[in-house]
């Protein structure tokens, strides 16, 4: 049941987002077999228009993710009804087609052809990294950014003003702000690149963190009832170590592409302490729920938001600073322990975060009191632990060929070419396969949970058992 | 740490603290009633999260000048140390200033307060002007971040300290503000005890800085 | 006393911090901006260097290759292909130019991209 009628607008959202996973992982089980059997699908979906999609399909499906989710929760802690349902559903319908319409693009034209066709060589944006997009899309998500920060922002202005949906908004606007340096990109490689990371970096290391944060916070809320004052300390206290640690961390890509030395001093140091914030995410997870006042009957949702702090604080935290001390990334920049950071850090913290929102507001939008029927939820919660699994030793695989790799390749005596050492890691890059295909079916699972148990009554909460003396 | 979970959980009667309590009314109304840590405590999470960088930053250092002790030697006899000495006594005379501003507020003294503020404040500029001649010297000699790794280290490590005299600066001045319009007494003043504890720590870190950096 | 711990100092820390440290980072780009010059070999910069930039962009080279340790890491590193092709320029572009249009079996293979004459000399 939902509070406000407004909130249902984050359905469509919600939908499309786990509609574009389900197409990221299809394109990860592709990629990976790739690795292994060089000429799958080739010519005609070669490597790297199956990573584009991939990954870009990833951006996307967390920011249709981020963007239900405030839709969701921000008339809740506003008090009010969102400023303009009828906006908000437009913008939908034009970031999906413009979103279909940029993966078709890439799938069915050759990329220099889709440039072309885009008028790339008027303001060329195209081809770096993430950033891939014609430049006409990048003007499209700009749009779509700043209608949708416009209705949010208005929502909550005319309405309550809390923590969790001040820090949304920030994360929101800095997201919307650092991605105009994606349309600069000068013809001098080193600025070229030093500014490319004010968009990847102060994203996911800066301002989604307090999107995260936000989120987590307001679910946490819900879910355990307690005290608002306490969360919001939490909440602030968290995003004040992601920035400290986070923005003067992004002297870690700086390194080696020709940026002054002393950034590997800045950078090893500062990012060595970028575990901290993703660390109190994770005890601040657990402390709520320790303290809880009530037993919420979305158990699912209690899952998810518990195993977004470990595992963010894993990818993110642990394996960033495997490899972020600039000694130790001078043999391993640019190998497969940056591919096995990335997969689980992504997973932990952004993925996990829009699916622990989904899985809290989805009941209510599908019109249930609060939760699913115990059997869609023991679904869910079976999805959970098979994508969360699998994920794991994606990672672990991942670091093996990559310590393989940085050995065989850049730290023995004898140094062999890359396509040599890539035959010999190939069993890892099998068995990564393996467990990609476990994950896809814990996303499979994750569907049908959305299907299964529908006419079977909701779960209900057990009473909070009598605090004995020694919890206390 | 108790006080610290008691604290952000909100429930102060999850950890008794007999002691501590019995303590207090012992001693009555009487100054003794200081709560430890003294202040906020989120300014203490932040105060041990800034010590954590110095401290990584000081090993960098020591770590470093391991590898190019020739070097780090050489250039740091171009440094002043008489000029680093001054602002050592500047840095801390005004933490005794501080810790005088805080006694005032605790026997209800605002104007105190606020005279001894203004006392620190000035030296905290004094700081930030000598230090500034320091920069302009070394600039005027065309010295940057990247002339080696000594001068990385130097302008790194004080460059980062002298934002944080200001930052301390810009909170001793908030806290005499606040006095001025007499949001402080003897009953509440964890604000100004707050502002006190920063700026200590401003001045030691500066204290470990010193001889580091300009004498080791 | 008892602890105080209030959300209006959280707020602060957060604020306070994080103009602190976006200041500190923009003096450290100010920094690095001003010394780039000397490290980036922009007097070499040509129109068909930049032309080279906009051939890498145009096909998506980093979608298998890095460059500088960015980009996938499917293909080898770029930064030294260079020296691995003997200081060869025509090695590359013979290389590049003969890549079978049905790849190869089994293995992976660079797409043949039909590069002008021209774009294959600038890139």
């Amino acid at each position: 049941m939902l509070q406000y009628k407004s909130q249902a607008v984050a359905k469509p959202y919600f939908i499309a987002a786990i509609a574009l996973f389900i197409g990221q992982i299809l394109f990860g089980l592709i990629l990976g077999l790739q690795y292994v059997m060089g000429d799958f699908l080739f010519p005609e979906i070669p490597f790297n228009v199956a990573r584009m999609v991939h990954t870009n399909l990833l951006i996307v499906w967390l920011l249709f993710g981020f963007m239900g989710a405030a839709y969701y929760l921000v008339p809740e802690e506003a008090e009010t009804e969102l400023h303009s349902p009828g906006l908000a559903i437009l913008m939908f319908w034009i970031f999906l087609i413009a979103g279909a319409l940029t993966v078709l693009g890439y799938l069915l034209v050759p990329y220099a052809r889709l440039a072309e066709l885009t008028g790339n060589h008027l303001w060329p944006t195209m081809g770096r990294e993430f950033l891939e997009q014609p430049t006409i899309t990048k003007v499209g998500i700009v749009v779509v950014a700043l209608a949708f920060l416009y209705n949010v922002g208005m929502t909550i202005l005319k309405g309550r003003k809390t923590v969790v949906s001040l820090v949304l908004l920030i994360g929101l606007v800095g997201l919307a702000v650092l991605f105009l340096f994606a349309f600069y990109n000068p013809e001098n490689l080193v600025k070229d690149k030093f500014y490319w990371w004010w968009v990847v970096h102060l994203w996911v290391e800066g301002v989604w963190e307090l999107i995260m944060g936000a989120i987590l916070a307001f679910v946490l809320i819900k879910l355990t009832g307690v005290d608002r004052e306490v969360i919001e300390k939490w909440l602030y206290v968290i995003i004040a170590m992601a920035l400290i640690t986070g923005i003067i961390g992004t002297g870690h890509h700086y390194f080696w592409i020709g940026t002054p030395e002393y950034w590997q001093w800045w950078g090893s140091i500062f990012s060595a302490l970028e575990p901290l914030p993703f660390f109190m995410m994770t005890v601040f997870a657990f402390n709520m729920v320790n303290r809880r006042r009530r037993n919420h009957p979305n158990k699912a949702a209690m899952l998810w938001a518990l195993g977004t702090g470990v595992m963010a604080f894993l990818g993110a935290g642990v394996w960033g600073f495997l490899h972020t001390l600039a000694p130790v990334n001078y043999y391993t920049h640019g190998s497969q322990i940056t591919a096995a950071h990335g997969h689980m850090a992504f997973y932990g913290a952004y993925v996990m975060i829009v699916l622990t929102i989904i899985s809290y507001a989805m009941p209510m939008l599908r019109g249930r009191e609060a939760a699913n029927s115990n059997r869609s939820q023991v679904v869910e919660m079976w999805s959970f632990w098979l994508m969360t699994v699998s994920m794991v030793f994606i990672t672990l695989f991942l670091t093996g060929a990559g310590i393989l790799q940085v050995w065989l390749q850049r730290y023995s005596d004898d140094p062999q070419p890359f396509m040599v050492v890539q035959e010999k890691i190939e069993l890892f890059y099998w068995m990564r396969e393996v467990a990609g295909v476990i994950f896809l079916i814990g996303l499979v699972l994750y569907v049908i949970s959305f299907f299964v148990g529908q006419r079977q009554p909701e779960a209900s909460a057990k009473p909070l058992p009598a605090v004995s003396p020694a919890e206390a | 740490m108790h006080a610290v979970a008691e604290a952000m959980t909100g429930r102060p009667d999850s950890f008794p603290l007999p002691e501590r309590r019995a303590q207090g009314s012992a001693a009555g109304a009487a100054q003794e009633r200081v709560a430890w840590p003294p202040g906020d405590l989120a300014i203490w999470i932040f105060i041990l999260a800034e010590l954590a960088v110095f401290a990584i930053f000081f090993a960098a250092y020591a770590f470093a000048r391991m590898g190019e002790l020739e070097l780090f030697v050489t250039y740091q006899q171009t440094l002043d140390t008489n000029l680093a000495l001054i602002n050592t006594l500047a840095l801390i005379t005004s933490s005794y200033f501080v810790v005088r501003a805080v006694g005032r507020i605790r026997a209800d003294d605002a104007g105190g307060c606020i005279r001894w503020l203004a006392g620190a404040l000035l030296l905290g500029g004094v700081f930030l002007g000598v230090k500034s001649l320091e920069y302009a010297h070394l600039f005027g000699e065309g010295v940057s971040l990247s002339t080696n790794t000594f001068y990385t280290f130097y302008l790194s490590l004080t460059f980062f300290h002298f934002m944080h005299v200001v930052m301390g600066m810009v909170i001793l001045a908030a806290v005499a503000v606040k006095a001025a319009q007499g949001h402080y007494s003897r009953e509440v003043h964890t604000g100004v005890e707050t502002g006190a504890s920063y700026w200590h720590m401003v001045d030691l870190v500066w204290l470990i800085l010193f001889p580091l950096v300009y004498v080791m | 006393m008892s602890q105080v711990f209030t959300k209006a100092m959280a707020r602060n820390i957060f604020y306070g911090g994080s103009v602190f440290f976006i200041l500190l980072f923009l003096a450290l780009t100010f920094d690095t901006i001003k010394v780039l010059p000397e490290r980036d070999n922009r007097a070499n910069l040509t129109e068909k260097v930049a032309h080279g930039k906009a051939v890498w962009e145009e096909n998506n080279c980093l979608g298998c290759h890095t460059l500088l340790g960015e980009g996938a890491y499917y293909a080898p590193e770029l930064g030294n292909v260079y020296k691995r092709f003997g200081e060869s320029k025509e090695a590359i572009k013979a290389f590049i130019a003969s890549r079978p249009v049905e790849g190869i079996p089994g293995r992976r293979s660079m797409p043949q991209f039909n590069l002008s004459e021209e774009d294959g000399r600038a890139g």
